[in-house]
């Protein structure tokens, strides 16, 4: 409407003075213009001067300064403006016309009829727009989803491509159209790229090129009614028995309110069924997916939501993450400095437990310890680790009531390393020697720690201790390891009633970057009960209260209740998440298309955690069909002791990748992974109209954004190029409407204005 | 005569056994006192329970008569014995320890439950209700761990009855000295104990849970032994240091067992 008005008004359309210079064609000299410009103003200032009339100098004034703005738009027609625009030469130059032909044009979101129907009406070889840029253009019709393809037309076009890759659609069609004179691009598309390619390199050379891209958006931007489930992350590798949290967008529009199941299935089989809300329309919201990893191997895990009545995409209901469950048994160090009740039970709440060992040792007095499920003989037979290979062999550690005076200055910064460079995973337990009170705060480990130690001793000498009644914050009552319920309610509601515990250690803050997950009421409270950080390569976690085995001691706890061993079971899997091996493997995606490549990549550091640069790194990959394949991955240089190589997956099916690492002969270990190829399906995601993409490809290389509703224009806006072959045009701009009616405006003001003060 | 001679000797064995003392009629306080006010609030210390039971017997003299001379036997030894356990455990250990109080619980009162160690004595006089049954199950269900001590000889019957009463799964398992209980601290390679007083052979029994040996022990059983004697006089000589010194270890070591076991 207002691109109307504008043309209206000044002849042409808005894009034609975007593209045009303005030049100056008078028949006369300038300067003869200027000089009848001044005639007239001098007889007009003269009239005014002589006139007996009673007028004030503002009201002169104001009617000279009306009459010199009716002489200069007058000089201002004199003068010849006019517009100097390049267009093209009519069939000189070709268009190319780039149409999407992958799958997310089957959206049927244009009042029942798909993306590609309405493309293919739009762009028909006898339609009004393919004619009239017949008329002006050779024209070259392309397909594109993953590659870009010459189609006859875009009948011709299934709109069947399982990827859309707009950075490689733009650059081979500015290959394809390289030898021939190009006018320009036009690009028909939802813009709902998955490709993640850069399309900054693409945009630049068109750019560069002066070739301008047209885009015509097809689709809508929130796909009304839809619902879609997409993944935000999933471990790729967790332990039997673990408890799993996998962050899920819901994005989801026309049902607002409603409740919907989330369904987690391995294989057929139902591990978790819980119920949410659908966001509001277009707003997407995070929602976790919780379930226990029960079966070891590789599984696949499908979290669901039904289809539900009306829906534009049943593909997008469903999303898949590819988990390597482990079977084996990690070992966790705790170190006690007192005989107590935590410690028992603690150890009783994980002995079940197939996939934890606690091993413990124990100062029963000054240098008396006792050793609990140790290994041999040997294993901390001269009390805590004092060598760092010695510490690293296990993959948690924590720490009782000791005090920080117990380590060496080599044994505290060991503790430290354990979590920043080993990468485990550390425990802090409160107690009378944890925390400020045994002396941890001026001590490597206080950076370590998720919480902030109190630096001032307190001036009362008599021991802090208070009973904190516990409750979860927003962070814990979706955490994996405060499940303690089948379900984040029931959770929620058994932390509700569980009885009060006690602390020793007024621990207030928790660190900015760490999650509080339970804070305990109680005399000047709020106190942290439970904190979590990474930190460098590993995880910390404090646990600030004394008596955490109360949940399975007070009398109102049932024997049979399992709140106390789900806790811990699965703390100590949060623990124990993550933590790196010396040699592990990981892929770049945990599915692909059959033909796409994959990043298989692998860390390798020594017993110590020291990264290698030097090792012999192999990877055997092993395709569905069990045929095996070398693949030598080779250090990356960007990071210590990280190796890569590429794979392209033929067969469709599990593959599974076994990656060992050598150095000097010496294995330093072996790791396996796994990833699937086959359909990602990765078009009914995200399948709404990107529209901020697709103005940004118009805008960065000189094109227009269109929608199918104001394609009017595009023939002639394409026509308007300073590629190809083109020629000069002036148009002019002396009898454009808007001056002729600004003319006779001032000259009408001036005549009701003189007659008003009798002078007409 | 001589049936006069057996007669009088056998009444002087009968009068030698620890349940004379209680049988001679009394007139009892019409009410008990309040035990609980010589408690302490709890603080996470590891704090000495003694349980508290309606005797089958009750009178004056013998091991209790703290509470106004009246012995209840569940009270032998109280506060000294107690007090001077929890001192031993302070010194020689890394414990938490409290030592300015001690705790008498019943076993139907709910705070019992925050202390997973508890000690009985003379238990051959104890008795329960069904509901204080139920408590002590899920007790020792839940973690707890009760010592039995003080008793011996004949005594034994009106335990057994009493402990399979409340547990009639339970197995109660002669231990041996390669037991982890008897190394959880001292190391106490021979069993060879007897009673303080009477001198018969001690025997140490145990409940394992589910009945399994490889799991931890619910209840140790000091028969014919009286380890709290031990502890109550050991600040005066009146029982030798030897026999106080044994007393002491294996007290310290049931207490670190049930701390870590």
């Amino acid at each position: 409407m207002a691109e109307r008005l504008f043309e209206l008004l000044f002849k042409y359309r808005p894009v034609v003075f975007a593209r045009g210079d303005l030049v100056f064609a008078s028949p006369w000299p300038l300067i003869v213009v200027l000089a009848l410009g001044a005639l007239a103003l001098a007889i007009g200032v003269t009239a005014y001067r002589r006139t007996g009339a009673a007028m004030s100098a503002r009201e002169r004034g104001g009617l000279l300064g009306l009459r010199i703005g009716a002489v200069a738009v007058l000089v201002f027609c004199l003068t010849g403006p006019a517009l100097r625009v390049t267009t093209v030469v009519p069939q000189q130059n070709f268009l190319g016309i780039l149409v999407d032909d992958s799958r997310s044009m089957r959206v049927a979101d244009g009042d029942g009829r798909t993306r590609g129907a309405l493309a293919t009406e739009m762009l028909a070889p006898a339609g009004p727009l393919m004619r009239a840029l017949g008329e002006r253009f050779k024209l070259r019709v392309f397909g594109f989803s993953e590659t870009l393809g010459r189609a006859d037309s875009v009948g011709a076009l299934t709109f069947d491509g399982r990827r859309t890759d707009l950075t490689e659609a733009l650059a081979a069609a500015r290959r394809d159209l390289a030898t021939v004179p190009l006018a320009g691009l036009v690009l028909v598309t939802d813009g709902a790229d998955n490709a993640a390619g850069v399309l900054a390199e693409p945009l630049l050379a068109l750019a560069a090129d002066g070739v301008p891209v047209h885009v015509v958006g097809v689709g809508r931007e929130t796909l009304t009614p839809d619902v879609e489930l997409s993944r935000i992350g999933a471990p790729a590798t967790v332990l039997e028995g673990t408890a799993v949290a996998v962050e899920l967008a819901v994005r989801a529009a026309g049902y607002e309110g409603r409740r919907v199941p989330l369904q987690v299935e391995d294989e057929g089989r139902i591990l978790a069924r819980t119920e949410i809300r659908l966001p509001a329309s277009g707003e997407p919201s995070t929602v976790r997916a919780h379930f226990v990893a029960t079966e070891a191997g590789p599984r696949r895990v499908r979290f669901s939501i039904p289809l539900q009545d009306g829906e534009l995409i049943a593909e997008n209901n469903a999303v898949e993450a590819l988990i390597t469950v482990k079977r084996r048994t990690e070992r966790i160090l705790y170190f006690e400095g007192e005989p107590r009740f935590e410690l028992k039970f603690l150890r009783r709440a994980v002995a079940e437990d197939k996939g934890v060992a606690v091993v413990t040792l124990l100062r029963t007095a000054e240098d008396k310890f006792l050793r609990l499920g140790v290994e041999d003989a040997n294993e901390l037979a001269a009390g805590f680790p004092r060598t760092r290979a010695e510490l690293f062999r296990y993959r948690g550690l924590i720490l009782g009531s000791v005090e920080a005076s117990f380590f060496t200055h080599d044994q505290l910064q060991m503790l430290a390393e354990f979590v920043s460079v080993r990468g485990g995973g550390l425990l802090a337990l409160g107690g009378r020697h944890a925390f400020a009170e045994g002396g941890w705060t001026e001590t490597p480990l206080a950076d370590v720690l998720p919480v902030m130690l109190e630096r001032t001793a307190r001036a009362d000498t008599t021991p802090f201790f208070t009973e904190v009644t516990v409750e979860l914050t927003p962070a814990g009552r979706d955490h994996p390891t405060l499940q303690v319920r089948s379900g984040a309610e029931a959770s929620a509601a058994r932390w509700d009633s569980l009885p009060a515990l006690s602390t020793l250690n007024p621990v207030r803050e928790v660190k900015a970057g760490a999650s509080a997950l339970l804070l305990g009421r109680g005399d000047g409270g709020p106190y942290v009960v439970l904190a979590t950080q990474r930190y460098g390569r590993g995880r910390s976690v404090a646990l600030p209260v004394q008596d955490s085995w109360i949940w399975q001691m007070h009398a109102d706890i049932p024997p049979e209740d399992e709140t106390h061993e789900a806790f811990w079971r699965q703390l100590l899997r949060h623990l124990l998440s993550d933590v790196p091996d010396p040699l592990d493997a990981a892929v770049s995606v945990d599915r692909v298309e059959p033909g796409r490549p994959l990043t298989l990549s692998a860390e390798v550091a020594d017993s110590g955690y020291v990264r290698l640069n030097g090792a012999d790194v192999q990877a055997t990959v092993v395709d569905p069909a069990g045929g095996e394949h070398a693949v030598p991955l080779r250090w990356t240089v960007r990071h210590d002791g990280e190796y890569e190589a590429t794979y392209e997956p033929s067969l469709a099916g599990r593959y599974e990748v076994r990656v060992t690492a050598s150095q000097g002969g010496q294995s330093l270990g072996q790791a396996t992974t796994y990833f699937e190829a086959g359909d990602v399906g990765a078009e009914f995601f995200g399948a709404g109209r990107q529209t901020g993409t697709l103005r940004r490809i118009a805008e960065e290389t000189g094109g227009r954004y269109y929608t199918p509703a104001n394609l009017r224009t595009l023939p002639e806006d394409v026509s308007f190029t300073e590629s190809g072959a083109t020629v000069v045009e002036h148009r002019d701009l002396w009898d454009m409407p808007v001056l002729l009616l600004t003319l006779v405006g001032l000259l009408s003001a001036e005549w009701i204005w003189r007659r008003h003060k009798g002078l007409a | 005569m001589r049936q006069l001679v057996l007669a009088v000797a056998l009444l002087g064995v009968i009068g030698a056994t620890p349940a004379v003392a209680q049988r001679r009629p009394v007139r009892l306080p019409d009410k008990e006192p309040d035990f609980k006010a010589f408690n302490v609030p709890y603080n996470g210390l590891l704090t000495f329970v003694r349980l508290r039971y309606t005797p089958s017997r009750i009178g004056f003299g013998g091991g209790g008569g703290f509470f106004g001379g009246v012995n209840y036997n569940w009270d032998h030894d109280y506060p000294r014995a107690d007090q001077h356990l929890m001192t031993i455990l302070k010194e020689l250990t890394s414990i938490g320890v409290r030592v300015d109080g001690t705790n008498i619980l019943g076993a139907d009162d709910p705070e019992l439950f925050r202390y997973p160690v508890a000690y009985m004595a003379e238990p051959s006089y104890w008795t329960f209700t069904e509901r204080e049954a139920k408590h002590l199950r899920n007790y020792l269900a839940k973690g707890g761990f009760i010592i039995f001590d003080d008793f011996a000889d004949r005594q034994w019957w009106e335990f057994e009855a009493a402990i399979h009463k409340l547990l009639p799964d339970g197995r109660l398992v002669q231990l041996d000295a390669t037991h982890p209980i008897f190394h959880s601290f001292f190391a106490i390679d021979t069993l060879d104990f007897r009673h303080p007083y009477w001198g018969q052979e001690s025997v140490f029994f145990g409940m394992f849970e589910d009945n399994d040996p490889a799991k931890r022990l619910l209840v140790i059983v000091n028969f014919n032994n009286d380890i709290g004697e031990s502890w109550e006089w050991s600040g005066t000589g009146f029982i030798p240091i030897d026999l106080t010194n044994r007393a002491f270890k294996l007290g310290v070591n049931y207490f670190v067992y049930a701390l870590t076991h």
